[in-house]
């Protein structure tokens, strides 16, 4: 099981590299440019849904970023929720 | 739980500096131990004492030395990266000749043996860049 | 330095040689690594794969050369170096001539190497 968390738009290698190993029972918290990657109907939250990851985005930078019309598989946690995530899952990988 | 944090980021370039320290913060909340923070490369910059924020803004290293001021956490600067970036504390600016130190006191400088130390001690490595 | 218990770790590089400075900060976190007795493995993933690219010679930029730097690793008892297959194909690069012995791996194998870590430290 692996946290990953992804701080770089839908259009970097970042995204597509973090994509390729994504798989179910990992999961993923959209940060920083991150984010825009949890827009609904977009073809970057379609292939998030398709790794079976669970979704996860910090709510401060999704108002910041003005991301509210997010994706139903995408869950919005805050700082303690990111926290959380790293009490459950024994490793992170940092996408950027 | 004991953490440590690796910083790559710079704090003049997004927000991920930031988030570290506010992450930081919310770890010693839920009554985790953090061992240390590393910073490491263009993460160094957030030791910059002379920096100067535009008055609606928060200084970077604000966030960090509440954690060493409340908290007692090391906070880490690899020598080799600050040195680079320009971040000398008072030894590094007598042996390298320049007029003054430039990182905050809640810094230390240190070699990349605290970073092996921080994760071989540490139930959590979590890292952030970009 | 007190390294209490020891831990595995992989480092997880991800960006090219000369384009920021975290190729050379990887490098020198596994240096360390090794010469603190603690042992690393390193993936290669994506534009990463470009630091094992053959001939380099960064002199003229006044820098020190990473793929030179890279080929002592095993020197320091790091010899489990995984390169993201596709990202090497996609540069059509014969690893063969890498400054490293890499063991190329898929996507789902690469899965598989990091959850057998400890930590994962992404540069």
């Amino acid at each position: 099981m692996i946290l990953h968390t992804l701080n770089a738009s839908p259009s970097s290698a970042a995204f597509t590299d973090c994509v390729s190993i994504m798989a179910k029972g990992d999961a993923l918290v959209l940060m920083g440019d991150g984010v825009y990657a949890a827009l609904a109907g977009t073809k970057a939250s379609k292939t998030l849904q398709q790794t079976d990851a669970s979704l996860y985005i910090m709510t401060a930078d999704a108002l910041a970023a003005g991301v509210t019309n997010l994706a139903a598989a995408v869950s919005r946690i805050d700082m303690e929720g990111l926290v959380t995530l790293t009490e459950t899952f024994p490793r992170q990988q940092a996408w950027y | 739980m004991i953490y440590s944090l690796l910083v790559l980021s710079s704090p003049f370039s997004g927000h991920s500096s930031r988030r570290a320290a506010q992450f930081a913060h919310c770890v010693t909340a839920r009554g985790h131990t953090i061992h240390r923070v590393f910073f490491l490369d263009a993460g160094t910059l957030a030791s910059a004492a002379n920096s100067v924020s535009a008055q609606d803004e928060e200084s970077p290293v604000t966030g960090w030395a509440e954690l060493a001021d409340q908290h007692g956490i090391e906070l880490a600067i690899c020598i080799t990266s600050a040195l680079k970036h320009g971040m000398l504390d008072q030894v590094e600016a007598d042996r390298h000749e320049r007029a003054s130190p430039t990182i905050d006191a809640a810094f230390t400088v240190s070699g990349l043996g605290q970073l092996v130390d921080a994760y071989a001690s540490s139930d959590r490595l979590i890292t952030f860049g970009g | 330095m007190t390294a209490a218990t020891k831990k595995t770790v992989l480092l997880v590089l991800r960006h090219s040689p000369y384009g920021s400075g975290l190729a050379k900060a990887a490098l020198d976190a596994a240096l360390a690594s090794a010469a603190f007795d603690q042992s690393v493995d390193l993936l290669f993933m994506g534009d990463a794969v470009l630091q094992l690219q053959p001939d380099q010679d960064s002199h003229p930029l006044g820098m020190k050369t990473i793929g030179r730097q890279l080929a002592s690793l095993p020197l320091y008892d790091i010899n489990h170096v995984y390169v993201d297959a596709q990202a090497a194909a996609r540069y059509n690069m014969d690893l063969s001539k890498a400054p490293l012995q890499t063991r190329p791996l898929g996507g789902h194998d690469m899965h598989q190497l990091m959850v057998g870590y400890d930590h994962l430290l992404g540069f």
